[in-house]
């Protein structure tokens, strides 16, 4: 039997659902003899295969036309797409901005914090994606598994890459169900 | 008695019972979250929607009676769907994120609601309306970012405290909880019983000493007697870490369900009076820091150079302390003058009336529970003992009359029509009057009201308060027994502090006036002193005092002893109507200090002196007011 692939990608989140993978210690040996590891922010490959991933994770939720394109690709190329952490899952702390409004937060961040200068400015170059309402990974694609936490404990993605590779679905409840 | 099936299970229950609570005495979990087991069903979140056979559509199992032969299903496919679906609404209207609030993990009950039905998300992603987050009052924060609509809040404000001050404005999705018309809760009419913050099953109301602190797995629960007034609620003392982190009321208490007043829940947890961390021995004129023994040593020196003794302890200690103390300086010592803090001017009068009739004539605060009429003489529910007043004030709804009469203005009498004034120190031409228009219909026309009234009630409580105890002379209470016997009234006689009646029983009850006395011992505890009692302290030339804190009394003292705080002992207290319970010890003593009845161990050892350790005899000698309860 062959090693299932598994590619995984980042948008609006803070990389630590990733750092909670690596938090796995030294079952990422495990990881790597259970399913064949792709691309992904932490290994060189940047993008998901061509030619299709049996698994694709995201971290972090949809914030711009940027991470759209990520989301839109990894569905695309994906057979079964994982929503990993409460960014990807309900749009996470990112999301507080959707209360207050883009250029509230952007005129917040940019030029009204404590720690800008007097010349301070919200940048506006064409070559930057265009920010959107914060949103869940499953509003913009259609997500197969939710695995909500900030960050979903190690042992839980343990549990979940595990499942996978085996050819099962994981089932996220009891003590396996976080949302924080 | 109605025989239904649930789940297969066959119950029977009493007619009345829902089937919600059929189900859970069958032992079957329905999850709910408008619903509280204290307040009226209301039906708000369709949570507990069950399967009714023949039912054409699902019901809601908190309003719905159970009836003969119905057969109910609380988990089929259509019920499971039914609960996510509700859930996801519920989620989808507010900020619901619960990485932003204190209460998620554990205290949550929308959150643990979603865990048990296995949703790893929300169908629907809310509609991002933000509302403003009110935190204008001292103790509690308001957030309706966090709200569900499920009113449990309101409802408690009303049902259980008849306060009234929340409630609900718009509608739909906008509907906003609110204070009175719209005011900040700061500067609203709230009385900060905090019964609203116990009762949120989400973070919409939190209070701000305790957020963020612990969460419910994360504390210790120390359940107790509230030992801040008479009343004696029962309350769960939460602590982390030898911290106190939170006060709650104790839900499964028979009589007060939950409740708790501002002085039980947040004022402990605001003491910021310096503690005293040593003994104290002044020397050349000036208190220094010494030994347990250095200051029993003074102690005894001091007591055999100081001729005439006075004595006087705190009423919010417990009974042991209090008995302990009577039986050293009172039996033992004979010394000439010992009393309370309290002086007994609100228990005095009505003692000597137990002792005369030989019997006890007070009722228990059950009474005042389900009355139909309420006569308040002389106090004011609303300041203190404020649990016995929302026991009154959340009746009146159901058209219990209330009569306040007094000779002070009294913000009871906010909630009635009918009050009599009645002049300070003429109590018993008032009650005479009263009798006399009860008797014979005579006398000044509102006074023929108010017989009237009492006439016509069927369970009358005439309730009364220090003040009143204070002035009643014989004939006020005589006529007031006479009274209570004509038209079979109860009579509830609210004492003071937590250990009132207790002091009253052990006698000690004498106004605190020293004759020449020499040296005096205070049985401070954690009681800040009157100023009254300060300074006549400083006739006295050798005063010892046992305290938790630092005070003018314990820097004009020659010997201090530091003692443990309410949290700090367990002990025994005597409530207003006779209820004997217990409050426990919540945290750990700092080092070297004792509690007040170690103390007065130490101090009876240093004078040679065995006490009498029997509390129960001593605080049974006497008959009391009203019946002992035991629990």
């Amino acid at each position: 039997m062959t090693k299932p692939k598994v590619a995984s990608d980042w948008m609006c989140g803070c990389a630590g659902c990733h750092m909670s993978l690596l938090d796995i210690d030294e079952r990422i040996l495990q990881v790597v003899n259970l399913v064949d590891l792709r691309a992904t922010p932490i290994t060189d490959l940047k993008e998901p295969d061509k030619d299709g991933v049996t698994v694709g994770i995201l971290e972090g939720g949809i914030n711009n036309t940027h991470s759209e394109k990520v989301a839109k690709r990894m569905r695309d190329r994906c057979k079964i797409l994982v929503a990993l952490g409460d960014c990807a899952v309900f749009g996470g702390v990112p999301a507080m901005r959707n209360f207050v409004g883009i250029e509230a937060s952007l005129q917040r961040a940019y030029v009204d914090a404590e720690s800008n200068d007097s010349e301070a400015k919200i940048p506006r170059n064409p070559e930057l994606a265009e920010m959107t309402r914060v949103r869940a990974v499953h509003e913009v694609v259609p997500v197969d598994i939710h695995i909500p936490g900030c960050p979903p404990d190690a042992d839980i993605i343990f549990y979940a890459l595990a499942e996978l590779a085996e050819g099962r679905i994981p089932d996220i409840k009891g003590d396996k169900l976080h949302w924080h | 008695m109605i025989k239904l099936t649930i789940d297969g299970k066959t119950i029977e229950v009493q007619e009345g019972t829902t089937v919600l609570e059929a189900a859970e005495a069958a032992g079957l979990f329905v999850p709910t979250l408008c619903h509280h087991p204290k307040l009226t069903p209301y039906g708000g979140c369709r949570l507990c929607m069950v399967d009714v056979e023949g039912s054409r559509t699902l019901q809601p199992s908190c309003t719905l009676p159970a009836a003969e032969g119905m057969v109910v299903n609380t988990h089929t496919e259509k019920v499971l769907n039914a609960r996510k679906f509700v859930l996801t609404l519920i989620f989808s209207e507010r900020n619901h994120f619960c990485m932003y609030c204190p209460v998620a993990d554990g205290d949550c009950e929308l959150q643990n609601r979603a865990y048990d039905e296995h949703m790893t998300h929300w169908e629907l992603q809310p509609n991002w309306q933000p509302f403003e987050v009110d935190a204008s009052h001292p103790f509690i924060i308001l957030d309706n970012n966090r709200c569900i609509l499920c009113r449990r809040c309101s409802r408690a404000c009303s049902e259980l405290v008849g306060n009234h001050t929340l409630g609900f404005e718009e509608r739909g999705a906008n509907s906003l909880l609110v204070a009175d018309y719209n005011v900040p809760l700061g500067e609203s009419s709230c009385i900060s019983c905090g019964v609203c913050v116990q009762i949120c099953p989400t973070g919409a109301l939190i209070d701000r000493q305790s957020a963020y602190q612990g969460k419910e797995t994360e504390v210790d629960h120390h359940p107790g007697v509230c030992v801040e007034c008479s009343v004696g609620c029962q309350r769960n003392v939460l602590t982390r870490d030898n911290r106190l982190v939170r006060i709650e009321g104790e839900w499964e208490d028979n009589l007060f369900h939950g409740l708790l007043c501002d002085q039980g829940r947040f004022i402990p947890l605001e003491d910021d009076r310096p503690r005293l961390l040593t003994p104290l021995v002044r020397k050349d004129g000036n208190l220094k820091a010494a030994t347990w023994d250095e200051a029993l040593k003074a102690i005894a020196d001091g007591f055999k150079d100081a001729k005439g003794l006075a004595a006087l302890a705190s009423t919010r200690l417990p009974v042991e302390d209090l008995a302990l103390f009577k039986s050293i300086f009172s039996d033992e010592l004979q010394a000439e003058l010992v009393t309370s803090m309290e002086e007994g001017y609100a228990t005095a009068s009505l003692a000597r009336m137990a002792d005369k009739l030989g019997k006890p004539f007070e009722a228990n605060l059950d009474a005042l529970k389900e009355t139909d009429l309420v006569l308040s003489l002389e106090l004011d529910l609303v300041d203190e003992h404020q649990v016995a007043g929302f026991f009154v004030k959340r009746q009146l709804v159901q058209g219990t009359k209330l009569i306040v009469a007094d000779s002070k203005n009294n913000r009871l009498a906010e909630n009635t029509k009918t009050t009599l004034s009645l002049n300070a120190g003429d109590e018993s031409n008032f009650l005479v009057g009263l009798l006399d228009a009860v008797e014979n219909e005579t006398g000044a026309p509102e006074l023929i009201d108010v017989a009237k009234m009492l006439k016509a009630s069927k369970k009358p409580c005439i309730v009364y308060g220090k003040t009143f105890a204070a002035n009643a002379d014989e004939i006020a209470l005589e006529t007031l027994l006479k009274l209570a016997e004509a038209l079979n009234v109860a009579l509830i006689g609210v004492k003071e502090n937590a250990n009132s009646m207790a002091a009253a029983q052990l006698g000690l009850e004498k106004p605190f006036k020293p004759n020449g006395q020499k040296s005096a011992y205070i049985l401070l505890g954690d009681e800040n002193p009157s100023q009254k009692i300060t300074k006549t302290l400083e006739e006295i030339p050798f005063v010892v005092v046992q305290a938790a804190y630092s005070s003018q009394i314990t820097g004009n003292a020659d010997v201090v002893l530091p003692v443990t705080m309410w949290a700090e002992q367990d002990g025994t207290y005597l409530s207003m109507d006779g209820r004997l319970q217990k409050a426990t010890k919540a945290l750990n003593a700092p080092e070297g200090i004792l509690t007040s009845q170690e103390a007065l161990l130490k101090v009876a050892e240093a004078l040679s002196i065995k006490p009498d350790l029997d509390w129960k005899s001593s605080l049974m000698a006497r008959v009391p007011t009203v019946e002992f309860q035991e629990s």
